[in-house]
Protein backbone atom coordinates (compact mmCIF):
# COMPACT_ATOMS: atom_id res chain seq x y z
CA UNK A 1 0.00 0.00 0.00
CA UNK A 2 2.14 2.96 -1.16
CA UNK A 3 1.69 6.53 -2.63
CA UNK A 4 2.98 6.63 -5.88
CA UNK A 5 6.32 9.03 -6.88
CA UNK A 6 3.92 11.51 -8.40
CA UNK A 7 2.00 12.20 -4.81
CA UNK A 8 5.95 12.20 -3.22
CA UNK A 9 7.36 13.87 -5.57
CA UNK A 10 4.38 16.41 -5.98
CA UNK A 11 4.21 17.35 -2.53
CA UNK A 12 7.75 17.60 -1.53
CA UNK A 13 7.77 20.01 -4.71
CA UNK A 14 4.46 21.87 -3.15
CA UNK A 15 6.36 22.63 -0.08
CA UNK A 16 9.49 24.03 -1.95
CA UNK A 17 7.24 26.39 -3.94
CA UNK A 18 5.89 27.41 -1.26
CA UNK A 19 9.13 28.04 0.71
CA UNK A 20 10.89 29.85 -1.74
CA UNK A 21 8.04 31.88 -3.60
CA UNK A 22 8.36 34.87 -1.67
CA UNK A 23 5.29 35.63 -3.35
CA UNK A 24 6.71 35.50 -6.77
CA UNK A 25 6.83 32.75 -8.59
CA UNK A 26 9.66 29.96 -8.80
CA UNK A 27 11.57 27.92 -11.75
CA UNK A 28 10.61 24.71 -12.08
CA UNK A 29 14.28 23.96 -12.57
CA UNK A 30 15.18 25.26 -9.41
CA UNK A 31 12.76 23.52 -7.26
CA UNK A 32 14.16 20.17 -9.51
CA UNK A 33 17.39 20.99 -8.70
CA UNK A 34 16.94 21.24 -5.03
CA UNK A 35 14.62 18.41 -4.27
CA UNK A 36 16.95 15.97 -6.88
CA UNK A 37 13.66 15.51 -9.18
CA UNK A 38 13.81 15.27 -12.91
CA UNK A 39 12.98 18.29 -14.44
CA UNK A 40 10.95 16.84 -17.14
CA UNK A 41 8.81 14.40 -14.64
CA UNK A 42 8.21 17.36 -12.30
CA UNK A 43 6.54 19.24 -15.36
CA UNK A 44 4.26 16.49 -15.65
CA UNK A 45 3.46 17.31 -11.78
CA UNK A 46 2.93 20.40 -12.18
CA UNK A 47 0.65 20.56 -15.04
CA UNK A 48 -1.55 17.75 -12.87
CA UNK A 49 -1.11 20.70 -10.28
CA UNK A 50 -2.01 23.19 -12.30
CA UNK A 51 -5.21 21.39 -13.90
CA UNK A 52 -6.52 21.05 -10.21
CA UNK A 53 -6.25 25.00 -9.67
CA UNK A 54 -3.31 24.67 -7.37
CA UNK A 55 -0.74 26.14 -9.45
CA UNK A 56 -0.13 29.01 -11.90
CA UNK A 57 2.47 28.97 -14.47
CA UNK A 58 3.84 32.26 -15.52
CA UNK A 59 5.55 31.92 -19.14
CA UNK A 60 8.20 33.45 -20.62
CA UNK A 61 12.28 33.20 -19.91
CA UNK A 62 11.66 33.96 -16.48
CA UNK A 63 8.30 31.99 -16.03
CA UNK A 64 7.82 29.58 -13.49
CA UNK A 65 4.63 28.74 -11.15
CA UNK A 66 3.98 30.16 -7.63
CA UNK A 67 0.85 29.03 -5.67
CA UNK A 68 -2.90 30.02 -6.38
CA UNK A 69 -3.93 30.28 -2.82
CA UNK A 70 -1.91 30.81 0.57
CA UNK A 71 -0.26 27.94 1.82
CA UNK A 72 -2.48 28.38 4.77
CA UNK A 73 -5.50 27.76 2.76
CA UNK A 74 -4.36 24.51 1.09
CA UNK A 75 -5.39 21.01 2.65
CA UNK A 76 -2.72 18.31 2.28
CA UNK A 77 -5.69 16.25 0.73
CA UNK A 78 -6.05 18.75 -2.27
CA UNK A 79 -2.52 18.07 -3.34
CA UNK A 80 -2.97 14.24 -2.84
CA UNK A 81 -5.84 13.84 -4.58
CA UNK A 82 -5.23 15.71 -7.28
CA UNK A 83 -1.97 13.74 -8.02
CA UNK A 84 -3.34 10.38 -6.74
CA UNK A 85 -7.21 9.90 -6.77
CA UNK A 86 -9.36 9.28 -4.42
CA UNK A 87 -7.03 8.07 -1.16
CA UNK A 88 -9.07 4.68 -0.73
CA UNK A 89 -6.94 1.80 0.36
CA UNK A 90 -9.11 -0.74 -1.52
CA UNK A 91 -9.69 -1.01 -5.25
CA UNK A 92 -14.07 -0.19 -5.87
CA UNK A 93 -13.51 -1.71 -8.85
CA UNK A 94 -12.30 -4.72 -7.66
CA UNK A 95 -14.34 -5.06 -4.77
CA UNK A 96 -17.52 -4.74 -6.28
CA UNK A 97 -17.54 -8.33 -7.94
CA UNK A 98 -17.92 -9.71 -3.99
CA UNK A 99 -20.40 -6.96 -3.18
CA UNK A 100 -23.00 -9.58 -2.35
CA UNK A 101 -20.80 -11.13 -0.02
CA UNK A 102 -21.53 -10.12 3.28
CA UNK A 103 -18.33 -11.00 4.53
CA UNK A 104 -16.74 -8.33 1.85
CA UNK A 105 -19.63 -5.78 3.31
CA UNK A 106 -18.86 -6.31 7.35
CA UNK A 107 -14.88 -6.28 6.36
CA UNK A 108 -15.35 -2.85 4.11
CA UNK A 109 -17.78 -1.48 6.61
CA UNK A 110 -15.94 -1.87 9.78
CA UNK A 111 -12.13 -1.80 8.69
CA UNK A 112 -11.35 -0.44 5.24
CA UNK A 113 -13.92 1.99 5.20
CA UNK A 114 -12.53 3.61 8.73
CA UNK A 115 -9.26 3.69 7.16
CA UNK A 116 -10.28 5.59 4.61
CA UNK A 117 -12.25 7.98 7.49
CA UNK A 118 -8.61 8.41 9.36
CA UNK A 119 -6.14 8.79 6.29
CA UNK A 120 -8.83 11.66 5.10
CA UNK A 121 -9.32 13.52 8.04
CA UNK A 122 -5.81 13.86 8.86
CA UNK A 123 -4.58 15.13 5.08
CA UNK A 124 -7.95 17.73 5.34
CA UNK A 125 -6.70 18.69 8.84
CA UNK A 126 -2.77 19.64 7.61
CA UNK A 127 -2.31 22.41 5.72
CA UNK A 128 0.57 23.22 3.66
CA UNK A 129 1.30 25.74 5.79
CA UNK A 130 1.49 23.22 8.69
CA UNK A 131 4.46 21.83 6.82
CA UNK A 132 6.34 24.81 6.08
CA UNK A 133 6.65 25.32 9.49
CA UNK A 134 8.10 22.19 10.51
CA UNK A 135 10.20 22.10 7.80
CA UNK A 136 11.59 25.18 8.98
CA UNK A 137 11.86 24.16 12.35
CA UNK A 138 14.05 20.92 10.57
CA UNK A 139 16.13 22.95 9.15
CA UNK A 140 17.49 24.73 11.87
CA UNK A 141 17.61 21.57 13.85
CA UNK A 142 15.35 21.77 15.95
CA UNK A 143 12.95 18.64 17.28
CA UNK A 144 10.00 18.52 15.80
CA UNK A 145 6.77 19.35 17.01
CA UNK A 146 4.82 17.85 14.78
CA UNK A 147 0.99 19.21 16.89
CA UNK A 148 -1.37 17.44 14.12
CA UNK B 1 -2.41 3.37 -2.52
CA UNK B 2 -3.70 0.42 -1.93
CA UNK B 3 -3.82 -2.48 0.14
CA UNK B 4 -3.51 -5.74 -2.23
CA UNK B 5 -6.02 -8.89 -2.27
CA UNK B 6 -3.74 -10.56 0.02
CA UNK B 7 -4.56 -8.02 2.90
CA UNK B 8 -8.28 -8.26 1.90
CA UNK B 9 -8.73 -12.39 1.38
CA UNK B 10 -6.73 -12.52 4.55
CA UNK B 11 -8.73 -10.59 6.38
CA UNK B 12 -11.93 -12.13 5.10
CA UNK B 13 -10.86 -15.71 5.26
CA UNK B 14 -10.07 -14.91 9.18
CA UNK B 15 -13.43 -13.63 9.79
CA UNK B 16 -15.02 -16.62 8.17
CA UNK B 17 -12.87 -19.01 9.92
CA UNK B 18 -14.09 -17.23 13.14
CA UNK B 19 -17.82 -17.13 11.87
CA UNK B 20 -17.64 -20.89 11.00
CA UNK B 21 -14.77 -22.52 13.57
CA UNK B 22 -16.80 -22.04 17.12
CA UNK B 23 -17.69 -25.23 16.81
CA UNK B 24 -15.53 -27.55 15.13
CA UNK B 25 -12.55 -26.99 12.70
CA UNK B 26 -13.02 -25.28 9.49
CA UNK B 27 -11.47 -26.45 6.21
CA UNK B 28 -9.90 -24.52 3.75
CA UNK B 29 -12.08 -25.99 1.27
CA UNK B 30 -15.28 -24.80 2.78
CA UNK B 31 -13.41 -21.20 3.56
CA UNK B 32 -12.79 -21.17 -0.18
CA UNK B 33 -15.91 -22.12 -1.85
CA UNK B 34 -17.98 -19.56 0.27
CA UNK B 35 -16.16 -16.81 -0.15
CA UNK B 36 -14.53 -17.27 -3.74
CA UNK B 37 -11.54 -17.47 -3.47
CA UNK B 38 -8.51 -20.01 -4.69
CA UNK B 39 -7.76 -22.80 -2.35
CA UNK B 40 -4.37 -22.85 -2.95
CA UNK B 41 -4.39 -18.87 -2.46
CA UNK B 42 -5.67 -19.54 0.76
CA UNK B 43 -3.07 -21.91 1.47
CA UNK B 44 -0.14 -19.30 1.00
CA UNK B 45 -2.26 -16.90 3.61
CA UNK B 46 -3.08 -19.35 5.83
CA UNK B 47 0.34 -20.58 6.30
CA UNK B 48 1.97 -16.92 6.65
CA UNK B 49 -1.14 -16.44 8.95
CA UNK B 50 -0.02 -19.90 11.04
CA UNK B 51 3.36 -18.59 11.70
CA UNK B 52 1.93 -15.20 12.78
CA UNK B 53 0.06 -17.03 15.56
CA UNK B 54 -3.34 -15.88 14.08
CA UNK B 55 -4.76 -19.38 12.91
CA UNK B 56 -3.70 -22.90 14.27
CA UNK B 57 -3.86 -25.78 12.49
CA UNK B 58 -4.65 -29.70 13.28
CA UNK B 59 -3.64 -32.06 10.94
CA UNK B 60 -5.28 -35.65 9.87
CA UNK B 61 -8.93 -36.87 8.58
CA UNK B 62 -10.76 -34.58 11.07
CA UNK B 63 -8.33 -31.57 10.61
CA UNK B 64 -8.58 -28.33 9.94
CA UNK B 65 -8.20 -24.69 11.13
CA UNK B 66 -9.12 -22.04 13.87
CA UNK B 67 -8.14 -19.29 15.51
CA UNK B 68 -5.02 -19.53 17.44
CA UNK B 69 -6.16 -16.99 20.04
CA UNK B 70 -9.85 -15.70 21.28
CA UNK B 71 -11.32 -13.31 18.71
CA UNK B 72 -11.29 -10.68 21.36
CA UNK B 73 -7.45 -10.84 21.44
CA UNK B 74 -7.04 -10.54 17.43
CA UNK B 75 -7.00 -7.05 15.15
CA UNK B 76 -7.54 -6.49 11.97
CA UNK B 77 -4.44 -4.68 11.61
CA UNK B 78 -2.47 -7.76 12.72
CA UNK B 79 -4.36 -9.70 10.42
CA UNK B 80 -3.46 -6.98 7.45
CA UNK B 81 -0.09 -6.42 8.46
CA UNK B 82 0.91 -10.45 8.68
CA UNK B 83 0.11 -10.59 5.32
CA UNK B 84 0.84 -7.09 3.97
CA UNK B 85 4.07 -5.84 6.39
CA UNK B 86 4.18 -2.50 7.79
CA UNK B 87 1.20 -0.45 6.54
CA UNK B 88 3.75 2.31 5.47
CA UNK B 89 2.39 4.65 3.04
CA UNK B 90 5.79 5.05 2.05
CA UNK B 91 8.69 2.65 1.77
CA UNK B 92 11.31 5.15 2.76
CA UNK B 93 9.60 5.39 6.69
CA UNK B 94 10.39 1.35 6.86
CA UNK B 95 13.86 1.71 6.00
CA UNK B 96 14.65 4.84 8.02
CA UNK B 97 16.63 6.42 5.20
CA UNK B 98 16.06 8.80 2.28
CA UNK B 99 15.18 6.60 -1.19
CA UNK B 100 15.94 10.34 -3.18
CA UNK B 101 18.99 12.29 -2.50
CA UNK B 102 17.65 13.99 0.52
CA UNK B 103 18.62 14.06 4.20
CA UNK B 104 15.84 11.60 5.88
CA UNK B 105 15.91 13.51 9.34
CA UNK B 106 15.29 16.71 7.60
CA UNK B 107 12.13 15.40 5.31
CA UNK B 108 9.03 17.29 6.48
CA UNK B 109 6.72 14.68 4.29
CA UNK B 110 8.67 12.19 6.04
CA UNK B 111 7.15 12.66 9.29
CA UNK B 112 3.66 13.12 7.42
CA UNK B 113 3.76 9.59 6.01
CA UNK B 114 4.43 8.41 9.14
CA UNK B 115 1.68 10.24 11.12
CA UNK B 116 -0.80 8.62 7.92
CA UNK B 117 0.64 5.20 8.91
CA UNK B 118 -0.05 5.68 12.46
CA UNK B 119 -3.71 6.78 11.36
CA UNK B 120 -4.14 3.33 9.33
CA UNK B 121 -3.10 1.46 12.30
CA UNK B 122 -4.75 3.19 14.43
CA UNK B 123 -8.38 2.06 12.35
CA UNK B 124 -7.15 -1.49 11.81
CA UNK B 125 -6.50 -1.91 15.44
CA UNK B 126 -9.32 -0.48 16.45
CA UNK B 127 -11.55 -3.24 15.60
CA UNK B 128 -11.24 -7.20 16.51
CA UNK B 129 -12.32 -10.30 14.89
CA UNK B 130 -14.85 -10.38 17.77
CA UNK B 131 -16.17 -7.13 16.67
CA UNK B 132 -16.21 -8.31 12.91
CA UNK B 133 -17.85 -11.35 13.96
CA UNK B 134 -20.58 -9.70 16.31
CA UNK B 135 -20.84 -7.27 13.13
CA UNK B 136 -21.29 -10.05 10.64
CA UNK B 137 -23.99 -11.69 12.73
CA UNK B 138 -26.40 -8.46 12.86
CA UNK B 139 -25.94 -8.03 9.21
CA UNK B 140 -26.72 -11.42 8.68
CA UNK B 141 -30.02 -11.14 10.85
CA UNK B 142 -30.87 -7.93 8.70
CA UNK B 143 -30.46 -9.63 5.51
CA UNK B 144 -32.55 -12.70 7.00
CA UNK B 145 -35.35 -10.24 7.39
CA UNK B 146 -35.26 -8.47 4.68
CA UNK B 147 -35.60 -11.01 2.62
CA UNK B 148 -38.39 -12.71 4.21
CA UNK B 149 -40.19 -8.98 3.63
Amino acid sequence: MKISTKGRYGLRAMIDLALYSNGTHVSLFSIAQRQGISGIYLEQVFATLRKAGLVKSVKGAQGGYLLCESPKDIKIGQILRSLEGDLSVIDENESQKAEDSLISACVKENVWDKINENINLLVDKVTLEDLIIEQKKLNEGSIPMFYI
Amino acid sequence: MKISTKGRYALEAVLDLAVYSEVELESLNNISERLQISKNYLEQLFSVLRKKEIVASVRGAQGGYKLARSSKQITAGEVIRAVEGPLSPVSCIDEGKCNNTGEYKECVTRLLWQKMMDEINRAADGVTINDLVQSYGKMKKKDAIEYFI
